[in-house]
């Protein structure tokens, strides 16, 4: 072998290895320090708030919804499955985590595990077999499971409290998830946040994110591929039912008097989880909590400003942003950010 | 021909009244490079079909290397080695390039890594390596088509099943896709084509299988069936006196 | 003996409202493919609409109909065109317009009306009547006789006048209706137009039984997917009888099961038969189907 075919060949490797992120896909590794990034700028907020209860209120609730609309995006955005019964399983865990307090002293952190493996089975065994409906049929499907277990939770009076519902006597400690310091809770919540966005950038970046988003465009493509397309959809289905569930547990700890109403309502809960998907981006990993920041001091403060005045005022203006949304940002912040940027690219070159 | 790959008999598909495959049986070998001809509506894709799973015959049986598929759902009888594209575009607009070939190479792989490599080598046989990053809507109907083929090719398939991969392209982009195929054929692998442009099936094909209104009217090589009189005839119609 | 007879007469009076409600829903659904989470709004609507002409211009409301049932069919059409006509082939994105357009009518109603409920009391409303050992409350009767005539109104329409055979050749086969020189987005928009119409025309037939509010819509949306489910969407004949195995199925279930448990068991059966047997008892296009048929 001549030394020219030797520079030639180390000049062919070069090239190929310059070329992988000209190939556009991003791995975990990518992700990692930017989400680091991310949580640190919050965790950076929580601590700028800490004199602020009412801020740190708001912020924590954020990062709540922020949490639950990426656990719900996995299904729902990367799958495709349009599911409005994740109040279901936010509230399985609401009521998983009273319960094992309440009647038998079980630490919060502790009965995380069974409230997710419960609202995984469930949430596996109940999308099962509507999962053979497309679209609108499956949101609708998953619409009545919601108002079955709203009727569940309002009857079952020794589990769920019935229509009083279920309180959690207060008791302060790390071991109860119970905080007196109000910026304990949003870091709480942050970390259900962190949680949820690393479980969400694992599948992402994965089989699994791709094989989900295989078959959201296209199930006879999908197939066509060798991919089991119901086993994707249970799986993400229950990962996504899963870690919903611990932000539900993590909310009883919060608020510590729950009822069916509060946590199944279709508007408060179920909608407004997929709706905040929607703004911020079907999908992406961080839509969601852009989504987040948006509407929930936005109906916060819609609330507070004009809905003492005019009342329901603030859910006229939501029900405007959700048609607007729908019809002009299907994309979300996310892409509408992301064409600006190309479009930005695309003149400096 | 060394053994057979595909062994498809009698297999007949009906849809209430209607019958679209009649009593089908032929056998695919391995390194065959076939087209499946006829005029439209004679069933050709609905063959397709059962033979990659959308749909279950009313009778007869499909062996795949041996094996009784009959039954079997499409995505394990694409595990089971059978590769196929569809004869509207099915990419998967949302993704980029690379990233639908890596739907087809993660049949054989759990990890990102490997995917990305045999998408990448699936890309460069068809040419489109160039476009790796680029999202998959853009491409032309001709670069889907080559993409489609990447797909299925990095699936690592026994059997391609190709269909109309030619419909709707000019010229240059047909004589590219020709190009491919045959590549692939001399490269080992096994191919059945449906396929209008008898130009194409006659510069490609060692053997050619006529469908006509859901039954094989004729088999043999290009030159032979084309020249079959029955054939003609199925395509022009009776020939006036 | 006799409580079946009270459950059977309750559930077929019931039955009569569920089908009066969905027979919009299911005509906006076979025909433009469009599912109007809505469609409970235009009812709230329309029990408004005859409270306001009761209560302002003094006029019944059986008869304040033939003002509010129009004003809701345009309103609707315009609705299709302002809304929904846009985002003809997304969905999903239909499911969250309709969803944000429910949470603004129910809210500006919320607001118009600042959180009073009304009823409206006529004489025809107190009157019960009797048949045999059963009573029936004569308002729900004529709700009962309602749904019958729109049942067969909207059949003889639909398949003897041109409009009405317009509609249904689109339903079939958008393409087909458009090469045949069918102007299909009118057919659409009146439709939906119609559909909203109808939901007006239960909302003020239901007056004299309902106390209104503002979120009444919601207490029958999921009843008349249940219906138009089960009785099949696309088919008039079988959301009528839909209705009444919804009404009936809740008679039922109250009685036997627990009264809170009722639209339990009513969304189980739903679930259950949009799973096995999605397009319904009657239906002509199936909860599959949807995803694949498009719209333009």
């Amino acid at each position: 072998m001549s030394s020219l075919n030797i520079i030639e060949m180390s000049a062919v490797t070069d090239a190929k290895s310059r070329s992988d992120s000209a190939r556009g896909v991003r791995t975990i590794q990518h992700e990692v320090p930017i989400l680091a990034v991310i949580i640190g700028l919050l965790g950076a907020t929580i601590w700028l708030l800490s004199g602020n209860s009412f801020a740190l209120s708001v912020l924590s609730i954020t990062l709540l919804y922020a949490g639950l609309a990426t656990a719900w995006n996995i299904i729902g955005g990367l799958g495709g499955q349009f599911s409005i019964a994740h109040s279901v399983f936010f509230a399985l865990g609401a009521y998983v985590a009273g319960n094992l307090y309440i009647h038998w002293n079980v630490s919060p952190w502790i009965a995380i595990i069974p409230a997710a493996a419960l609202a995984a089975t469930v949430g596996g065994l109940v999308s099962w077999p509507v999962f053979r409906l497309r679209g609108p049929f499956f949101a609708i499907a998953t619409m009545a499971m919601t108002e079955v277990a709203l009727a569940i939770a309002m009857y079952a009076e020794p589990l769920t409290g019935g229509a009083q519902g279920l309180t959690v006597p207060w008791r302060s400690g790390l071991q109860n998830m119970i905080f007196l310091n109000k910026w304990a809770n949003a870091l709480l919540f942050l970390g259900y946040l962190a949680l949820t966005l690393g479980v969400m950038i694992a599948i992402a970046r994965s089989k699994l994110g791709y094989y989900l988003q295989a078959v959201r465009d296209n199930q006879d493509a999908a197939l066509a591929s060798g991919i089991d397309v119901l086993k994707v959809k249970l799986t993400g289905m229950a990962i996504s039912a899963a870690l919903t569930s611990v932000g539900g547990l993590a909310f009883m700890m919060y608020v510590r008097v729950v009822e069916p109403h509060g946590l199944l309502s279709l508007f408060d809960v179920g909608v407004k989880i997929a709706l905040i998907a929607l703004i911020g981006g079907l999908g992406t990993i961080y839509g969601p909590l852009l989504g987040a920041m948006l509407i929930i001091p936005l109906d916060y403060w819609l609330r507070a400003v004009i809905g003492s005045a005019v009342p329901g005022g603030g859910q006229i203006i939501l029900g405007l942003v959700l048609i607007l949304s729908a019809m002009f940002m299907k994309q979300g912040i996310n892409g509408a950010l992301k064409s600006v940027r190309s479009r930005l690219w695309r003149r400096s070159k | 021909m060394s053994g057979s790959h595909f062994s498809v008999k009698s297999v007949s598909k009906r849809f209430g009244g209607l019958v679209a495959v009649d009593n089908v049986t032929f056998e695919l070998g391995r390194g065959d490079l076939v087209s499946l001809i006829g005029p439209n509506g004679a069933g050709k894709t609905t063959l397709f079909n059962i033979l990659t799973g959308q749909l279950t015959p009313s009778e007869g049986t499909i062996h795949f290397e041996g094996q009784d598929i009959g039954r079997l759902k499409p995505n394990r009888r694409a595990e089971l080695g059978l590769g196929r594209t569809f004869q509207i575009s099915q990419t998967l607009t949302t993704l980029t390039v690379l990233e639908n070939a890596m739907i087809g190479a993660f049949l054989n792989t759990n990890k990102m890594a490997a995917a990305v490599q045999v998408g990448y080598d699936a890309l460069e046989k068809v040419g489109l390596a160039a476009r790796a990053g680029e999202t998959a809507g853009h491409l032309t109907l001709g670069e889907r088509r080559r993409l489609e083929v990447a797909r299925a090719l990095a699936m690592k398939p026994r059997v391609l099943l190709l269909d109309e991969v030619m419909a709707g392209l000019n010229q240059t982009e047909v004589v590219r896709i020709v190009d491919l195929v045959q590549s692939l054929n001399d490269m080992g692998h096994t191919i059945i084509v449906i396929e209008h442009n008898l130009k194409v099936v006659r510069a490609f094909s060692k053997r050619v299988l006529v469908l006509d209104r859901g039954s094989l009217l004729a088999t043999g090589t290009a030159d032979e069936v084309l020249s079959d009189p029955r054939v003609l005839e199925a395509y022009v119609g009776k020939a006036s006196a | 003996m006799d409580q079946i007879g009270n459950i059977i007469t309750l559930g077929l009076l019931l039955g009569g409202t569920y089908a009066l409600v969905s027979v919009g829903l299911n005509l906006i659904f076979g025909v433009v493919r469009i599912i109007n989470f809505a469609q409970g709004e235009f009812l709230m609507l329309g029990m408004y609409g005859a409270y306001f002409c009761y209560a302002f211009l003094g006029v019944d409301p059986y008869l304040g109909l033939l003002l509010v049932v129009p004003a809701l069919g345009l309103f609707g059409m315009a609705v299709y065109a302002l809304i929904m006509k846009p985002l003809q082939n997304e969905p999903i994105m239909q499911v969250f317009a309709s969803f944000g357009l429910l949470l603004v009518l129910q809210n500006t109603m919320l607001a118009i009306t600042k959180g009073l409920s009304f009823s409206i009391n006529t004489p025809l409303s107190q009157e019960v009547v009797a048949l045999g050992p059963i009573k029936i409350s004569v308002s729900r009767l004529i709700v009962l006789a309602a749904s019958a005539a729109v049942a067969l109104l909207l059949g003889a329409f639909l398949n003897r006048t041109t409009f009405g055979q317009a509609i249904r050749a689109v339903a079939q086969d958008r393409k087909a209706a458009q090469l045949m020189g069918i102007n299909v987005q009118k057919t659409y928009m009146v439709s939906f137009g119609i559909g909203t119409a109808l939901a007006g025309l239960a909302g003020t037939l239901l007056t004299p039984i309902y106390t209104m509010s503002p979120y009444i819509g919601g207490n029958f949306i999921m009843a008349a997917f249940a219906v138009v489910v089960l009785g099949g969407l696309g088919s008039v004949l079988g959301a009528f009888i839909g209705g009444f195995i919804v009404g009936l199925t809740e008679a039922f279930a109250g009685y036997y099961i627990d009264p809170s448990l009722k639209h339990a068991v009513l969304f189980v059966i739903f679930i259950g038969v949009l799973v096995v047997k999605p397009s319904g008892l009657f239906g002509k296009a199936g909860a599959e189907e949807v995803g694949l048929r498009e719209q333009s």
